[in-house]
């Protein structure tokens, strides 16, 4: 086992490279640098635009840089932010509490909707509940993300003015600084107050958020929880007189749990990018949306930095979801 | 039943904390890069960098230049310009501000590899200054290369720091902290979402030629980040905010219609028009350039495409800038004119050209492609990406186009800024390829006069000839739009786009 772990943790170092590859060719070969981007609209001069090149490191070859990145990366260092002349590794930690929580709270929201509602969607199969759930899922799936978080926006934030609009807590609520995660540190410290403000702040981004990926696992629930019911050992267990949620619950769930692992883990990938989206609708201070800003000028270093993450994030999850099978279903073996 | 309490605390958590009239919250579209003034080239950082720094020189409400941080400046000659400091100027922590410390801003501004190995992407705003120097305690001295009377404008676009914070504060932590001259001091910057400012309680008030109002009553102010439009104009008409910036034209409507918010706009400092290419036919011809200007109705453009959110431009500059000539004719729309002039040119039968765009600009250019065409200047709109029209139309490059869509930024609102590249025989950014010599000579006795009346009567000269050879068809000056809640008073949006906070008040 331990040896199956460690094969697997090496598999990332190529992966992770080849990441590296793409993500570097891929901004260098994109129009537009970002000596002249940071100089747009200030009518520099082309030798102005020459000498911020030159003092940001981009006049140097292709494969130089490249290998200057991948050398100071190995030993942690990801460089500095071209804009804010501060170490991008830092600015990536201090966004990263952000963008943790919202996707926990986006992932926990999801799986307390689409699993309930799968399985009862399957056991009820063609009942009002399922074709509720069948449409709500079109829905979830098909809403772009930056739309359905303005219409939310506009109804709970402007119109009924339940909850807040913008940002992650109230300057005057906010919370000793433990996690950097504010709903957690609100709890860790007991201030209900904190607690309470955070949640608001939190709830209509993690449903934006969320949404699209409860839509996806709700109907594979449904899927798969309608194929195993049709298995023989539910005939079975039926046959000794088992409770129907009996069998629901202990025979036919677990099984049907490992296709909503899989697809859970693949939508990391989802998660991740509509965080850049769902940050920026939101106001939300996480990592997303420095990303998106990073592209836009092409801030190198960052941009590589952050992917390089969300890659490792996305493999070790998968990893993660590879274990649980096991748990799950203990006649997989890695 | 436990749980009762317990939900209602956490309800009335999530609401807005009541009674914050004292609070002012400004929905803003980007978070600050630094807060390190010598560090960035970005408008939205210096905004709000103003809020907390001053500089030597500021823009009063009427965009006239006023000394802030100094008491005056004095010509001793066009290359030495002395500036008295102001006495009496405190810095956030309680230090006085001193020569020295000027000396040591404009320093750490101008040296090679001054910040932590790198040139402030500032240096070139101080175009030919060499260096400053102290003359006595209360006295420094700018020291130039060549002639520069623009140089007091120009200092608008720095701000003068602390010698002492920085050195001890070092280049991390001035550009995360600060020790300011301004109206307002950094309590929190949590990145990404906000910038909590409280009024410094030991702020000098200002330039004396800016009159103060009667009380501040802003004690704390809230930047909040806000970068996608929808979201901050929901944040604005929800009450969250009581200023929004870069409303964009479309929600104007939205946010007239609440009876609890208004729009505010401001002329911008960007001059927008098409570059005619006189160095080859057809537009070589001054009629044929005139024929243009005369066959677009540019009022239609801007009631239709901009909401009307423009000025009618008849020259180079806003009628705010320095120097700018009030009395230009207007190219009144006239299709016949046009057609006069254009048979009159020896093109009876109309011209067939290209106008080229870059993407931001392809409404805009087909709208104008259309009005031309209808006068006998049949436009085809040739959209391409913006580097590389640019390249296209550069000062040096090979002179193939007609027509550009094209525009030029003049923050300083001197003309030294705009004219000079953009209209002088081979300067950078003269995409028309304009010549004229008698301008050229204008425009450099212009940039020697240091005299302001006698500097802005050859300003006003040369924008009377440009006015005549139309190089450009005249646009138009886009407007700044800004969203602001009813209750608050006392503020209004500037060309520079600084948030002038110091007597904005929420009632």
């Amino acid at each position: 086992m331990a040896l199956v772990l460690l094969r697997r943790l090496l598999h990332l170092i190529p992966v992770l490279f080849g990441v590296t590859v793409i993500v570097f060719l891929m901004m260098s070969l994109t129009p537009g640098d970002p000596a002249e981007i940071m100089l747009a609209n200030q009518n520099a001069s082309p030798a102005q635009i020459a000498t911020l090149r030159h003092d940001m490191g981009l006049d140097r070859p292709l494969l130089t840089r490249f290998g200057s990145f991948v050398g100071h990366a190995l030993i942690g260092d990801f460089g500095q932010s071209l804009f804010h002349h501060r170490p991008v590794a830092a600015m990536i930690a201090e966004r990263l509490p952000a963008t943790i929580e919202l996707s926990l709270a986006a992932m926990l929201l999801t799986l307390l909707v689409a699993i309930p509602l799968g399985v009862l969607a399957a056991v009820r199969r063609g009942g009002v509940l399922d074709r509720l759930a069948s449409v709500g899922a079109l829905f979830g799936v098909s809403l772009p993300g930056f739309w359905f978080g303005i219409l939310l926006l506009i109804g709970f934030a402007v119109n009924l003015r339940w909850l807040p609009v913008s940002g992650a807590i109230d300057y005057a609520r906010q919370p000793p600084v433990i996690t950097g995660m504010l709903a957690l540190d609100s709890l860790l410290a007991g201030r209900i107050d904190s607690l309470g403000n955070a949640l608001a702040h939190l709830v209509l981004p993690a449903i934006t958020l969320g949404l699209p990926m409860a839509a996806i696992l709700m109907r594979v629930t449904r899927a798969s929880m309608l194929d195993v019911l049709r298995q023989d050992y539910i005939t079975f267990a039926e046959a000794k007189g088992l409770g129907r949620a009996r069998i629901i619950a202990l025979h036919a769930l677990k099984n049907a749990l490992l296709p909503t692992v899989t697809v859970a883990a693949m939508e990391t990938g989802a998660l991740l990018g509509g965080n850049m989206v769902v940050e920026t609708v939101f106001g939300w201070p996480g990592l997303g949306r420095l990303v998106v800003e990073s592209i836009f000028v092409r801030n190198y270093p960052l941009v590589q930095a952050a992917v390089l993450l969300y890659a490792v994030t996305y493999v070790l999850v998968n990893f993660a979801a590879d274990l649980l099978y096991t748990v799950l279903n203990p006649r997989v073996r890695l | 039943m436990r749980l009762l309490p317990l939900l209602l605390t956490l309800a009335a958590a999530a609401l807005p904390i009541a009674g914050r009239a004292a609070e002012l919250r400004i929905g803003f579209t980007l978070d600050t890069l630094t807060l390190d003034p010598a560090n960035h080239r970005s408008r939205e950082t210096e905004s709000v960098l103003r809020t907390m720094y001053n500089g030597l020189v500021a823009h009063d409400p009427a965009m006239k230049l006023v000394p802030e941080l100094i008491e005056s400046w004095t010509w001793i000659d066009p290359r030495t310009m002395e500036m008295k400091v102001r006495p009496g100027v405190t810095f956030h922590s309680g230090a006085k501000l001193t020569a020295d410390d000027i000396v040591f801003t404009f320093t750490r501004l101008l040296t090679q590899g001054a910040i932590a190995g790198q040139t402030s992407p500032r240096k070139d705003l101080l175009g030919p200054t060499r260096e400053v120097v102290k003359v006595d305690d209360s006295t420094v001295r700018f020291l130039l290369n060549e002639p520069w009377p623009v140089l007091p404008a120009m200092l608008t676009f720095q701000e003068v720091v602390s010698q002492h914070f920085v050195e001890q504060a070092g280049p991390a932590g001035i550009a995360t902290t600060e020790d300011g001259t301004g109206p307002f001091k950094l309590v929190q910057w949590r990145r990404g979402e906000s910038l909590v400012l409280e009024r410094a309680a030991n702020y000098f008030g200002g330039a004396p030629a800016i009159p103060v109002a009667a009380k501040a009553c802003t004690d704390r102010v809230i930047i909040k980040i806000i970068p996608e439009n929808a979201s901050r104009v929901a944040a604005l008409l929800a009450g969250d905010v009581d200023i929004i910036n870069e409303l964009p034209a479309h929600d104007i409507r939205s946010v007239e219609a609440n009876p609890n918010t208004r729009v505010m706009a401001v002329n911008g400092t960007r001059t927008f028009f098409v570059a005619l290419n006189n160095s080859r036919k057809p537009f070589d011809d001054i009629r044929v350039r005139q024929a243009a200007n005369h066959a677009l109705n540019r009022q239609l453009i801007i009631d239709k495409l901009l909401s009307r959110r423009a000025v009618k431009l008849n020259g180079v500059m806003s009628p705010a800038a320095f120097g700018h000539n009030p009395s230009l004719p207007e190219y009144t729309y006239d299709v016949a004119k046009a057609k006069a002039l254009l048979t009159e040119a020896g093109y009876p039968n109309g011209i067939d050209v290209t106008l080229d765009a870059d993407g931001p600009q392809k409404e805009t250019a087909e709208a104008i492609g259309a009005l031309l065409t209808q006068a006998g200047i049949r436009t085809k709109v040739a959209v391409g990406d913006g580097s590389q029209v640019r390249a296209r139309w550069a000062a040096n490059g090979k002179r193939e186009g007609d027509m550009w869509i094209s525009s030029w930024g003049n923050g300083s609102l001197d003309p030294t800024d705009i004219f000079e590249p953009t209209l002088k025989t081979g300067g950078r950014g003269n995409s028309a390829f304009y010549s004229n010599p008698k301008v050229d000579d204008l425009l450099a006795a212009g940039g020697r006069e240091t005299d302001s009346a006698k500097r802005s009567a050859l300003y006003q000269q040369a924008e009377a000839i440009i006015n005549h050879d139309a190089p450009w068809i005249f646009l138009w000056l886009p407007q700044d739009l800004y969203g602001v809640s009813a209750r608050l008073a006392g503020w209004s949006p500037t060309p520079s786009g600084w948030l002038n906070l110091r007597d904005a008040c929420v009632q």
